[in-house]
């Protein structure tokens, strides 16, 4: 098998990088993972902060987490070449192959679609499984709890009804 | 906007980033990024940034994902407690909007349903080669884009009236750190209890020898099949 962490070691790693974080020896703030996006497409669209009241809502936690996303991106590449090593370029997963369909086409529009649910999504509810999830749970938020609860329902019900059952 | 004006554009606000992140106090440019370098590699050495993992658990067949969230929330929510209690750290709780809660959890469930990755797990997967991430990315971006065009007139609105930013912590009163205490004890039994279930990821079905490929058999037989481990 892969070189992979458990379940239980990933949530104990999880747990002692949250509460570094949130620590004054740390960032002093929880982390997040999803502001970032307005951020970035304030930059990529060219909007002037200037002009839009929620990038100068967002200024702060964004470019924070703008800063935090790059590490990321280098510790999930890094990982992925010289421990997992399971880089490689793909367009399809297994998993859709095996429950949905072997179209790259498909695959491509419904990715768009749903990357763009996700962020709005993120946006509305002024967070998301980072945020809210980790960060917002473990603060025992119970704004954090309403939207956990939401999420769960919706994410098995999608999944119940957009994939195949039992292939048999 | 120019070419010119809009390199220039991105290129001063990229070094503005940086310089927001350095006079924050939020930690050093430095630190964030290494706090980013070590969330990406929990993630992707855990493997939960795999569409296999957070579909598959939206289909009801693998629960790593959730045994690994919340029992990373329970240790959390015990540990954080007394850290601020200590005055080692502070509350940070994200306001209730009803409205935007529910909405946005709605929608965010089934984008994540369907994507098979959340915001956080996303550029993770993207640093793997997962090109269908990348253009998922390009959609979020999208979002990003139309809720900062459209926050005022109509988002803001959508989302409603804020019912305060209260926890559990603020309501129990004296008792507070016996809830915080059977609210992270619960969390940790119930990562504990559900019952480990898990699909092949793409890699995993790379490393097994060819006759025992469900993908590669199916293909043969033309037939439909599952990547239950």
């Amino acid at each position: 098998m892969n070189r992979r962490l458990s379940w239980w070691m990933g949530g104990i790693l999880m747990a002692l990088l949250l509460l570094f974080t949130f620590s004054i020896f740390g960032a002093n703030r929880p982390i997040g993972a999803s502001t970032y996006v307005p951020y970035y497409a304030g930059i990529i669209f060219g909007m002037d902060p200037q002009d839009y009241t929620y990038l100068q809502k967002v200024e702060k936690p964004g470019a924070w987490e703008g800063v935090m996303l790059l590490g990321a991106l280098v510790g999930g590449f890094f990982t992925s070449v010289f421990v997992t090593k399971t880089f490689r370029i793909s367009v399809i997963p297994a998993g859709w192959r095996a429950y949905k369909n072997n179209s790259v086409v498909s695959r491509l529009i419904w990715s768009f679609i749903s990357g763009f649910l996700l962020i709005l999504g993120a946006r509305l509810a002024g967070g998301c499984t980072s945020g809210h999830f980790m960060s917002g749970m473990s603060q025992t938020a119970f704004s954090s709890m309403i939207f956990g609860g939401v999420v769960l329902v919706t994410l098995l019900i999608t999944g119940k009804f957009f994939y195949k059952g039992d292939t048999k | 906007m120019s070419i010119g004006e809009y390199f220039n554009f991105v290129f001063s606000h990229t070094v503005d980033m940086f310089n927001i992140v350095e006079n924050e106090g939020h930690g050093s440019v430095w630190l964030v990024f290494v706090i980013g370098i070590v969330f990406g590699a929990i993630i992707q050495y855990s493997r939960v940034d795999k569409f296999e993992k957070i579909a598959g658990f939206a289909m009801g067949k693998d629960t790593i994902i959730p045994k690994m969230l919340f029992l990373a929330i329970g240790i959390t929510a015990i540990f954080l407690y007394f850290e601020i209690k200590m005055g080692y750290a502070s509350y940070h709780v994200k306001p209730m909007t009803l409205m935007g809660l529910i909405i946005g959890g709605t929608i965010f469930g089934v984008g994540m349903a369907i994507m098979g990755k959340c915001p956080g797990t996303g550029p993770i997967s993207i640093a793997e080669g997962r090109v269908d991430v990348a253009v998922g990315a390009v959609g979020g971006l999208f979002a990003g884009w139309i809720f900062t065009k459209y926050y005022d007139d109509f988002f803001k609105p959508l989302m409603g009236e804020n019912y305060g930013n209260t926890t559990l912590v603020d309501v129990s009163g004296d008792n507070a750190a016996l809830f915080v205490l059977l609210f992270g004890a619960a969390l940790i039994v119930i990562a504990i209890v559900i019952p480990k279930m898990e699909l092949f990821d793409g890699d995993d079905l790379e490393q097994l020898p060819e006759s025992e490929r469900p993908d590669i058999k199916a293909k043969k037989e033309n037939e439909s099949f599952e990547v239950v481990k």
